[in-house]
């Protein structure tokens, strides 16, 4: 058992929001203005998990699920309303700028970058805000530019910069005081493919170089497959899943996928005698079959019909998390 | 030293920032200055007017010229925007990355603060100066200790003015009309800490409400120092305790509301 201690460790993390409620039109929001009711909503609630260091972990969960929140309650941002939190060894609430060195948010939707200057004057304030010596600074600017490619991208203002060429900015922006511990929301939201690539292959690389340890929420499946060996679900505040990705898919995942090319002459009808038929655009075919059976039924395809490949793979991820949401609403109902 | 030497470097940098954006807004600036002295020429142009060749209230022509031209340079010197940056920074949820930082949020918005002050004041003197080569109603006298006094008096209200605005912009963590408390507080303002009239040709029941309240320590006294329309002895005393005693209330507000904000703060999305 390794005793390394945890880089973040949230223990019974709670975290609840006081909403002002009101009847829909005028006479609901005169009754508001003078007899307020208000609703707790239970955004997070009970969450625990120990993050090792250099770990690369990912956040899933739908809109309004309590990833953004746990993320800043671990940033410090947000006051918990239960529960406790360690991160780097410090409680980020009561760390100060020390626990604050140690790490880095990225938001996706919110820029730290001076929108009407070049990134590199925003590079120059976080140099004095982090006190980073000169030589140091130069080497990690003309390293994170080379990583990320940002070769004539750092003296044009920030407003005529593409989407993809501003997150990159915002991600060397944020690691300049070279943070051990990220925390990244929707790091690649709305990039484009090759863009939302670099992303990846940076985070990746920082990780490798720098042994950070990185805590990421994306609705990109390809970034949690990309990066992630760990996966934590939440739905409705709750943690509902802790674990590798393999093995939640071998959990939750009853089927398999056969992606079939058949020769000549085989019809809709008769591949259907083996399983359920996904899809069939002649020659490909897609045929899902209950997990436990793939291999003999691959065995009887190949035998009975003229198959030109076959290839055993598990459903799309989408479909494995949609599973275990679904799950877990209908054991939450029960 | 090295301590000291951090935060120049710091503070350096965010006022570098601020005039860098400022000079993409050139026309921004022009009007910003045009505003600054607008509202106490019209002020002076109806006393002006009403003063004729007489005196109201003491003030003879010269007096009023003398008085508002104080008004737009102490004001220039101690206005104060930040509560409708930070009303932005916790609406929009800005504030998020500036509080993953080492740097308390409180010094971008002195930074910001300072920055705009010099660049606006700046262009009052000239101002300033080009009104006095001409006009020697508005020319102030040169005594070394009262310039002393005037500073302290002025750095005070700038200080008093900053955390109020700070500390109104703070109750966007409960309201989102934050911006509009700090709309009513201006134009409560204008009577009591003496933009549209010297406090001494108040009614008596609004000079005694005014007395009570930190305004008149915002703006007319600085500006009655400055113009050497000033209190002496006792009354310079009171003057000077008015403007500690309500800096003192307004910074302990502000690490109130800063404590409490924070642990009501929402954090916009997710």
């Amino acid at each position: 058992m390794s005793t390394t201690p945890p880089a973040i460790a949230a223990r019974q993390l709670s975290k609840d929001f006081q909403v002002k409620v009101r009847d829909p039109g005028l006479r609901g929001a005169f009754a508001a203005l003078f007899r307020p009711h208000y609703r707790t909503v239970r955004a997070v609630r009970d969450v625990s998990f120990e993050i090792a260091p250099g770990e690369i972990v990912a956040f899933l969960g739908p809109n309004g699920a309590g990833k953004t929140t746990t993320l800043k309650m671990l940033a410090g941002l947000l006051y918990p309303s239960a529960g406790a939190v360690s991160v780097a060894g410090f409680d980020p609430w009561t760390g100060g700028p020390e626990f604050k060195r140690r790490i880095a948010l990225v938001l996706g939707n919110r820029q730290q970058l001076v929108w009407d200057l070049p990134a590199q004057e925003t590079f120059l304030l976080n140099r004095a805000i982090y006190d980073i010596p000169l030589p140091d600074f130069q080497a990690r600017v003309g390293e994170l530019a080379q990583l990320l490619g940002l070769e004539g991208v750092l003296d044009k203002p920030v407003r005529q910069l593409s989407l993809g060429e501003r997150m990159k900015c915002e991600l060397a922006a944020a690691l300049l005081h070279r943070p051990p511990i990220l925390f990244l929301d929707e790091p690649t939201l709305g990039l484009d493919v090759s863009a939302q690539d670099a992303i990846r292959r940076f985070l990746a690389a920082y990780r490798d170089r720098f042994g950070a340890t990185i805590l990421l929420t994306s609705h990109y499946m390809q970034d949690v497959t990309a990066l992630a060996s760990r996966v934590l679900i939440i739905n409705r505040g709750r943690l509902l899943y802790d674990g590798a990705l393999d093995a939640l898919v071998a959990r939750i995942a009853r089927t398999k996928r056969l992606e079939l090319v058949l020769g000549d002459g085989v019809t809709e009808q008769r591949l259907a005698a083996f399983g359920t038929v996904k899809s069939f655009r002649s020659p490909n075919a897609v045929l899902e079959v209950p997990r436990a059976e793939a291999a003999a039924t691959s065995a009887r395809l190949l035998a009975a019909l003229p198959v030109v490949d076959l290839s055993i793979e598990d459903p799309p991820i989408e479909e494995v998390i949609r599973q275990a949401f679904a799950e877990a609403e209908s054991e939450a109902e029960a | 030293m090295s301590a000291l030497a951090l935060w120049s470097r710091r503070y350096g940098a965010m006022i570098r920032n601020a005039w860098l954006v400022d000079l993409q807004y050139r026309a921004a600036i022009v009007l910003w200055v045009l505003w600054g002295v607008t509202e106490p020429a019209i002020a002076l142009g109806i006393w002006w007017s009403i003063a004729g060749d007489g005196a109201v209230g003491g003030y003879d022509r010269a007096d009023f010229a003398r008085y508002f031209f104080g008004v737009m340079l102490v004001n220039a010197l101690t206005i104060a925007w930040d509560s409708w940056q930070l009303d932005r920074w916790i609406r929009e949820g800005d504030l998020n990355y500036r509080l993953a930082r080492p740097l308390h949020p409180v010094h971008e918005a002195l930074a910001d603060n300072l920055a705009y002050k010099a660049r606006s004041a700046g262009t009052i003197i000239i101002v300033w100066l080009v009104a006095a080569s001409v006009w020697p109603a508005v020319r102030l006298p040169l005594e070394p200790g009262r310039w002393a006094l005037v500073a302290l008096a002025v750095i005070l209200a700038a200080a008093m003015r900053f955390f109020i605005s700070f500390t109104t912009g703070l109750l966007a963590f409960w309201t989102t009309r934050a911006t509009a408390i700090m709309e009513l507080h201006a134009g409560v303002s204008m009577f009591l800490a003496g933009r549209v009239a010297p406090l001494a040709l108040l009614p008596p029941a609004v000079a005694t409400v005014a007395q009570v309240l930190w305004f008149p320590y915002m703006l007319a006294f600085p500006v009655d120092l400055l113009t050497g329309a000033a209190p002496t002895g006792a009354a310079l005393m009171r003057g000077f305790a008015g403007q500690l005693i309500w800096l003192a209330i307004w910074i302990t507000a502000y690490r109130l509301a800063w404590h409490r904000g924070l642990r009501r703060y929402g954090a916009v999305g997710g």
